[in-house]
C-alpha cells in the first residue's frame, strides 16, 4: 500500500447489516413512541404510568413529562448512529426498565386497558406489548454489539 | 468503551437534538380549553365560579363512573365556587352504546334530568355497556326517573342530538383528548380521578387538613 492511499473500508458483513437495521428499529421505535408522548399532554400519559400501581401521582405526571423526551433523543442518536456504543446500551436498558414493569403488571393482573407505549392511543394486551418489546431489547443488542457500521460514528471516526 | 473528545461529532449530536426537540414542540399539543359552551342543563353550579371544571366522560367507561364520584362529591362541597360543564366523548370502537346512551342522556337533559340520568347510566354501566342489542336499560332508567320516553326516544333518534354528542367528540379529538375521563380545570388538564384530586386541591376545592374538606 502507497503512502497516502486512502484506507478501503472491508466490505459489510450480514452480522454488520443486521447491527444497522436494529439500530435502525429500536432508535426508530425509541423516536416513535416519544414522539407521540410528546404530542399529547403529559397527563395522559401520566394516566398510563398510573395504571402500573408503582409509583405516587405527583412522580407519574414528573416521569411523564422527561421520559418521552429520552426516547426521542436516544432514539434519534441511535438512528444517526451518533455515540452508537452508549446510546444502544442506554436505550437496552431503558427497554429492559419498561420489560420489567410490564411483567410486574401482567404478573400482578392490574387491569391495565392502555400500557402508555405509544402514547395514549389504543393500546395493545400487556402480553402482546411485552413480548413486542422482547424484539426491542434484541434490536437494541444488535445496535449494541454490531451497529457501528453506516453510521455517524463511522463518518467521524475516518476523519 | 474509551471515550474521545471529538467536537465535530459533538456538534452533530447536539444538532441532531435540537432537530428533534424543534420537531417534538411543534407537535405538540398546547391549547387545552374547550371553546363550545354546553347546554345548560348539561352544567352544574353558577357560570361567574372561579373553578370551572370540563368533564369529557363516556357513560360506558368504568374510570369514568368512578370519576364521577368525585364530581359529584366536588359539587356537594362546593357550590358556589364550582361549575362543571358535561362534554360528551364516548369511546365507540370500545363501547357499542356510548354515542346512543350519551343522545338518551342528552334527551333526558331536556326534561329537566340529564344527571340523574347519567347516574343510573354509570351505576348499571356493567349491565348495558356491552349488550348485543339496544340495551333495555335505557327505558327502564327513563321509567324510573318518570320521565316520558316516547319523547325521549325520538329525540333520541333525532340526528340533531346525534350531531350535538359528535360535535363534542370532534372537540375534544381537536384538543389531544385521547382517553376518558379527562377533566380540564381552569385550563389545566387532568386525566382520571387521582389527576382530578390533585387538581381539585390545587384550585382549594378540598385539602388534607384534618377536618378539612
Amino acid at each position: 500500500m502507497k503512502k497516502n492511499e486512502p484506507v478501503k473500508a472491508p466490505p459489510l458483513t450480514s452480522l454488520e447489516l443486521l447491527g444497522f437495521a436494529g439500530r435502525l428499529a429500536a432508535g426508530g421505535v425509541l423516536a416513535y413512541a416519544g414522539f407521540l408522548k410528546l404530542a399529547s399532554p403529559a397527563e395522559e400519559f401520566a394516566y398510563a404510568i398510573e395504571t402500573y400501581k408503582i409509583v405516587p401521582g405527583g412522580l407519574a405526571l414528573f416521569a411523564a413529562r422527561t421520559v418521552p423526551w429520552f426516547e426521542l433523543y436516544l432514539g434519534a442518536l441511535l438512528i444517526a448512529g451518533l455515540y452508537t456504543r452508549i446510546t444502544s446500551l442506554a436505550a437496552g436498558a431503558l427497554l429492559l426498565f419498561f420489560e420489567l414493569l410490564l411483567a410486574q403488571a401482567w404478573l400482578r393482573g392490574l387491569p391495565v386497558t392502555n400500557c402508555g407505549c405509544f402514547g395514549s392511543s389504543g393500546g395493545n394486551s400487556l402480553q402482546f406489548e411485552f413480548m413486542l418489546n422482547v424484539i426491542w431489547l434484541f434490536a437494541a443488542l444488535l445496535a449494541w454489539r454490531f451497529g457501528s457500521r453506516l453510521s455517524l460514528d463511522a463518518v467521524f471516526t475516518e476523519n | 468503551m474509551a471515550l474521545k473528545f471529538n467536537s465535530s461529532k459533538l456538534m452533530a449530536a447536539g444538532f441532531v437534538l435540537a432537530l428533534a426537540t424543534a420537531a417534538a414542540l411543534k407537535l405538540r399539543v398546547t391549547d387545552y380549553a374547550p371553546v363550545r359552551k354546553v347546554a345548560d342543563f348539561r352544567a352544574l353550579g353558577p357560570t361567574g365560579a372561579p373553578v370551572v371544571i370540563y368533564e369529557f366522560s363516556d357513560f360506558a367507561c368504568p374510570s369514568c363512573k368512578f370519576a364521577s364520584q368525585y364530581i359529584e362529591r366536588l359539587v356537594s362541597l362546593n357550590g358556589a365556587k364550582l361549575r362543571v360543564n358535561f362534554k360528551h366523548f364516548p369511546l365507540t370502537s370500545m363501547h357499542p352504546w356510548s354515542l346512543t346512551a350519551a343522545a338518551y342522556a342528552d334527551c333526558a337533559g331536556r326534561q329537566g334530568k340529564f344527571w340523574e340520568y347519567g347516574k343510573l347510566l354509570f351505576e348499571g354501566q356493567e349491565a348495558w355497556a356491552q349488550a348485543p342489542q339496544k340495551p333495555a336499560q335505557f327505558e327502564e332508567y327513563a321509567r324510573k326517573l318518570q320521565l316520558d320516553f316516547a319523547a325521549l326516544e325520538s329525540c333520541a333518534d333525532d340526528p340533531e342530538t346525534l350531531k350535538t354528542v359528535q360535535l363534542d367528540m370532534a372537540e375534544g379529538d381537536l384538543k389531544g383528548i385521547n382517553g376518558t375521563p379527562t377533566f380540564i380545570v381552569n385550563r389545566r388538564r387532568a386525566v382520571g380521578g387521582r389527576q382530578l384530586l390533585d387538581a381539585a386541591r390545587l384550585n382549594n376545592l378540598v385539602t388534607d387538613e384534618p377536618g378539612g374538606k
